[in-house]
């Protein structure tokens, strides 16, 4: 179905409330519709139309057209198609009823929608906070244009107490708390496990305590060619991937295009990072069901990539390559066989490991049959990456929205039907060298010529947008652009790819024992970016003392005003 | 079951030692590294391209009086993107190999530079233009209106 033939079948059913359609081409487009009939409207992309919920953006229009709009990011994957549902609601106490009723991956995007703007859901099944901290105050929201960045609220006494309303343990379970400091990926994230014996029966999560506020930087404090270096720190993983995809997002908003050789220099690199990635997380994985070796092993075979990436872009990690209209650095033709040695050199240890690995009768018994999404759960909750490919379903934003050099080479798209943490283990592996095959055909066929563009608008005209997506290693990352007078974007929305995973969790850990959760959570890649309560211990005379979540807001308050003054 | 240990045990063997000696012996990193960046005043012509497109702002441009021009670099706060050398027109920023910037005195992270300018009395400027105080102000380099918009402004 093409995006005309969507838009008129909308018309049909849904009359005047579909207002007016802005297009960038086919395949993007937004339709205006009514806020009273956003919720049916979402339902029928999701449930007729087999649309896919990718993210909620809201956006303070109120200094160009006195209202708050949001816009639900729908995607239709067979026909590489994004339409966009966008309502447009009254400054004064603005709401919009919820979708996340009759569109449940809507759960979180509409939750941080209050957060963040302060557009309420009406009638959404769990409206607590998700991003900003528990005494926040009630009537600040970040993401509005009276709040100017580098502004602090004042947290007054009204909010001075608050603590996460946790959701009640249900009947004859007992709760066991992990984290704040999680024991995955040792960083901060709050689980509470609702357990009867060894079996979880229900869960919650409460992260976000890394909220940077790089959202609001982008609108707010950088201009447009600054983005991709903060974008870039969005993650220390996949930082690549988010800066292309804002460089993408940002070129497309402004009429252009990368030179041919720059989205071949991008798709390469995004390929090195898969590579690298995917062998960092099969160390960790080892590493969290007690299997060090593969943990050492996996990370000496990712370690020459990592100096490659030196080479080629001056850092192992950040390379800092990205500007919007191309690419700052080459990959020369003298380093190329040098790329190919280690890619072949990876590529022979990685079946190696592999090989061993799936022979292994004890760590199959440990990840097959464990959290297990099926492939009806994991569309409706509309999960990314190797976690809905390990579910049988073929998504893969290279194939489905093809960017930088991606709809000259496709890649093979990986599925495993086994819906567990096995199939998850054996899609990453078996992208890993999926990726090595598309460096090297990618090798062959990289064009010559410029790597930046020529034709940079001198002025960009606000109002304009653009949207894309990036297969990450963990699945994929949106950026949704909207540009802005000042030189830069009026909105800037950033989803990446875990914020959709985790939400799967309660489902993947159900009846599952506590202690396949670690490994069931680690099979998602989770990448978060505080505590209640610390102990400190003065090692010289042994003493101790535990400070209590009062006494830590304090001394976190305290540390802030000192920053602040400075 | 064995054959996969004994597998797993080759692949350990076959890797040998693989750790560096390293901070005992020095490391040199890529030809390419982008390390800790270095001025040279000599060469420097006080255009402040380099503070316009620094993304973490950590380059302050100060004019004290008429004819001097102030250039700071606050690299504890530098994110090694290494856009200033790339931008500076006259090759006078460049990234060194320098990695080991660990100290506990942020002086050590800080360059100065100080320049004395000349202004034309006349017509206020002395180029036609495209000269190298142009390039700066290509697309994407300029500050936004309004301020230098990092929130303190």
């Amino acid at each position: 179905m093409t995006s005309a033939e969507l838009i008129a079948k909308l018309k049909e059913r849904f009359g005047a409330s579909v207002r007016g359609v802005s297009e960038i081409n086919p395949n993007k487009v937004r339709v205006e519709v009514a806020p009273d009939s956003v919720a049916p409207v979402c339902e029928a992309l999701y449930r007729d139309y087999g649309a896919r919920f990718i993210i909620t953006a809201g956006i303070d229009s109120r200094p160009e057209r006195g209202c708050f709009d949001v816009d639900h990011v729908f995607s239709l994957d067979p026909d590489k198609t994004f339409v966009i549902v966008r309502a447009s609601v009254p400054p004064d106490a603005p709401s919009l009823d919820s979708i996340t009723p009759r569109v449940p991956a809507a759960y979180w995007a509409e939750r941080e929608l209050y957060d963040v703007v302060g557009v309420k859901a009406e009638g959404h099944p769990d409206p607590r906070r998700l991003i900003m901290p528990d005494d926040w105050p009630d009537d600040v929201f970040p993401l509005r244009k009276d709040v100017k960045h580098g502004d602090w609220p004042s947290l007054g006494e009204e909010n001075a107490d608050a603590s996460y309303p946790w959701k009640p343990a249900p009947e004859g379970t007992s709760t066991v708390v992990v984290g704040p400091f999680f024991p995955v990926l040792e960083e901060p994230a709050q689980l509470r496990l609702y357990v009867d014996g060894e079996r979880v029966i229900d869960c919650d999560y409460r992260g976000f305590y890394n909220h940077r506020g790089i959202e609001k930087m982008g609108d707010s404090a950088l201009t447009y060619n600054e983005i991709p270096f903060i974008a870039e720190r969005i993650c220390g993983i996949c930082g690549f991937i988010h800066s292309s995809c804002y460089c993408e997002t940002a070129e497309e908003a402004m009429g252009i295009r990368a030179p041919r050789r720059a989205r071949y220099i991008r798709s390469l690199m995004l390929e090195v990072e898969r590579i690298h990635s995917h062998l960092l997380w099969l160390g960790i994985a080892g590493h969290i069901i007690g299997f060090d070796t593969v943990l050492m092993q996996a990370w000496r075979v990712r370690e020459p990539i990592m100096w490659l990436c030196e080479k080629i872009t001056g850092n192992r990690k950040t390379y800092g390559m990205n500007l919007v209209g191309g690419v700052r650095r080459d990959i020369p033709q003298e380093i190329q066989p040098e790329l190919l040695e280690v890619v072949d050199r990876i590529e022979k240890e990685t079946a190696a490991i592999i090989d061993a690995v799936v022979g292994d009768t004890v760590l199959k018994a440990r990840l097959s049959g464990v959290g297990v999404l099926p492939e009806e759960k994991a569309r409706e909750l509309a999960v990314v990456g190797p976690t809905v490919r390990g579910s049988n379903l073929p998504l893969d934003a290279r194939v489905d929205h093809p960017y930088a050099a991606y709809d000259e080479i496709p890649p093979k798209v990986i599925t495993h039907p086994d819906c567990d943490n096995w199939a998850r283990v054996v899609v990453r592996l078996e992208e890993t060298i999926e990726s090595i095959r598309w460096i090297r055909e990618a090798l062959k066929q990289m064009p010559d010529g410029p790597i930046m563009a020529s034709d940079i608008p001198e002025e960009i005209p606000p109002e304009q947008w653009g949207v894309f997506v990036v297969e990450a290693p963990r699945g994929e990352a949106i950026h949704y652009v909207v540009t802005g007078g000042d030189n830069r974007p009026a909105r800037w929305r950033v989803r990446a790819p875990t914020y959709q995973n985790l939400q799967a969790l309660p489902y993947l850990i159900a009846q599952e024992t506590i202690a396949d959760v670690p490994i069931t959570l680690g099979s998602m890649d989770p990448c978060f970016s505080c505590t209640e309560r610390t102990e400190i211990v003065n090692v010289r005379s042994g003493e101790s003392k535990v400070l209590d979540q009062q006494e830590l807001l304090r001394l976190s308050r305290e540390a802030t005003e000192r920053m602040r003054g400075r | 079951m064995i054959i996969s240990k004994l597998k797993e045990a080759i692949i350990c063997f076959k890797a040998g030692r693989v750790t560096l000696p390293y901070p005992f012996k020095p490391h040199d990193p890529a030809e390419n590294f982008r390390g800790r960046v270095t001025v040279d005043a000599e060469k420097c012509i006080g255009c402040a391209g380099c503070a316009e497109v620094c993304p973490s702002r950590c380059i302050i441009v100060t004019d004290p009086s008429p004819d001097k021009r102030v250039i700071e670099f606050f690299l504890e706060r530098c994110t090694y993107c290494a856009r200033c050398a790339e931008v500076c027109p006259e090759d006078a920023v460049t990234a060194t190999q320098e990695f080991e910037t660990a100290t506990n005195d942020t002086q050590d992270m800080h360059i100065k530079v100080e320049l004395f300018m000349s202004t034309c009395r006349r017509c206020g400027r002395c180029y036609e233009p495209p000269t190298p105080l142009d390039r700066p102000m290509e697309t994407g380099m300029r500050p936004p209106a309004g301020g230098n918009g990092n929130g303190e402004g």
